[in-house]
């Protein structure tokens, strides 16, 4: 094993130990636990056998089995990345949205025109 | 007699908003609403010494929401006609009524153009070719609306209008936003020479890009 897979081996022994500590505190449910736990277990697996991807590049017709992980890897940022991208557009809509609000409630007036409102 | 709002977004305009408020009152246009827009300079104590109706935006949300703040403001003060005027001195107190006749005579939305004012030979030759022309032009394509000059910011709206058009963009985007909720709600629109006076907080070119970026970006993501 070359010591870039020790390492990234590491990294998911941290991500999975993380999950475990949300899962006990209750930030997260457990379906979404056992969801990032198999996603991560396949991350290692596919780290530390990367022959393995290589039966799903030959089903898929590419030829190698780390160019299929490059793939979907760069699909699945992009299609995240679109969604964090809206997700940030609606928040943006709902804060102005608020901010209006708050401040339509809190209009004030200057000085002057008050004093001329009471001399009349 | 009608009543008549000016709305003004200011961000950060401590050098110029306080004559414009000056210039308005002296006008006597008595409802002025100043939307800041999270200005972090003394923009808002300036206003505060004015009798103006200050609103204030706790965020930077943009001249877009800003205009729509203000405009829901004047529609709740049973406005008759909502001016937007630019808190940087660009816009002249003068052309206002004109505006407001357009209005008067049963227009929805009047528009100011700065290529039918007499100003327009001094606007920098780069600015003319650079960023006004590809404006039109991208107006056009965009909107289906021919108009001379849809990037003033100086319009006015009836009742009626104020309460169809929708500005959902927030940043600058707004003015290219307007023409197709004109079109969207058959507004009747009509343009009116506009004189500008131009200083150095005007808009830069790369702003152009911006606006385009937000538009681009609203329409794939609608």
């Amino acid at each position: 094993m070359s010591l870039i897979q020790i390492f990234i081996v590491i990294f998911i022994a941290y991500v999975i130990y993380r999950l475990s500590v949300k899962l006990r505190k209750r930030d997260m449910s457990i379906q979404l636990f056992l969801l990032w736990l198999v996603f991560w277990i396949i991350v290692a697996v596919v780290i530390v056998l990367p022959q393995t991807t290589q039966i799903l590049a030959d089903w898929l017709g590419v030829g190698r089995g780390v160019d299929v992980v490059i793939y979907i890897s760069i699909v699945v940022l992009f299609y995240i990345v679109f969604r964090v991208y809206s997700r940030i557009e609606k928040i943006e809509r709902d804060i102005t949205y608020l901010v209006k609000d708050i401040s339509l409630e809190n209009v004030q007036k200057g000085e002057k025109q008050k004093m001329e409102q009471s001399e009349q | 007699m009608d009543k008549v709002f000016i709305a003004i977004p200011a961000y950060n305009e401590e050098k110029t908003i306080a004559k414009v408020i000056e210039d308005l009152l002296q006008a006597d246009y008595k409802n002025i609403i100043i939307i800041d827009d999270g200005s972090k300079d003394e923009t808002v104590n300036i206003v505060k010494k004015y009798p103006v109706y200050l609103c204030q935006h706790q965020l930077n949300c943009g001249q877009g929401a800003a205009l729509r703040t203000g405009t829901e403001f004047a529609l709740k003060n049973k406005a008759d006609v909502i001016v937007h005027f630019d808190a940087d001195g660009q816009h002249q107190v003068k052309d206002i009524n004109n505006f407001i006749i357009k209005i008067k005579e049963g227009y929805d939305i009047v528009i100011g153009s700065r290529f039918l004012g007499d100003s327009y030979n001094n606007i920098p030759f780069t600015k003319r070719y650079f960023i006004h022309k590809p404006a039109i032009i991208f107006n056009w394509f965009f909107t289906g609306l021919k108009m001379t000059d849809a990037h003033s910011g100086f319009r006015a709206l009836s009742r009626k209008a104020a309460k169809q058009i929708r500005i959902t963009l927030n940043r600058m985007a707004h003015s290219t936003e307007i023409p197709g909720e004109v079109i969207k709600n058959q507004l009747k629109f009509a343009e009116v020479p506009i004189d500008v006076i131009y200083n150095d907080y005007g808009q830069k070119f790369s702003d152009g890009f911006k606006i385009i970026a937000d538009l681009l970006k609203h329409k794939i993501l609608k």
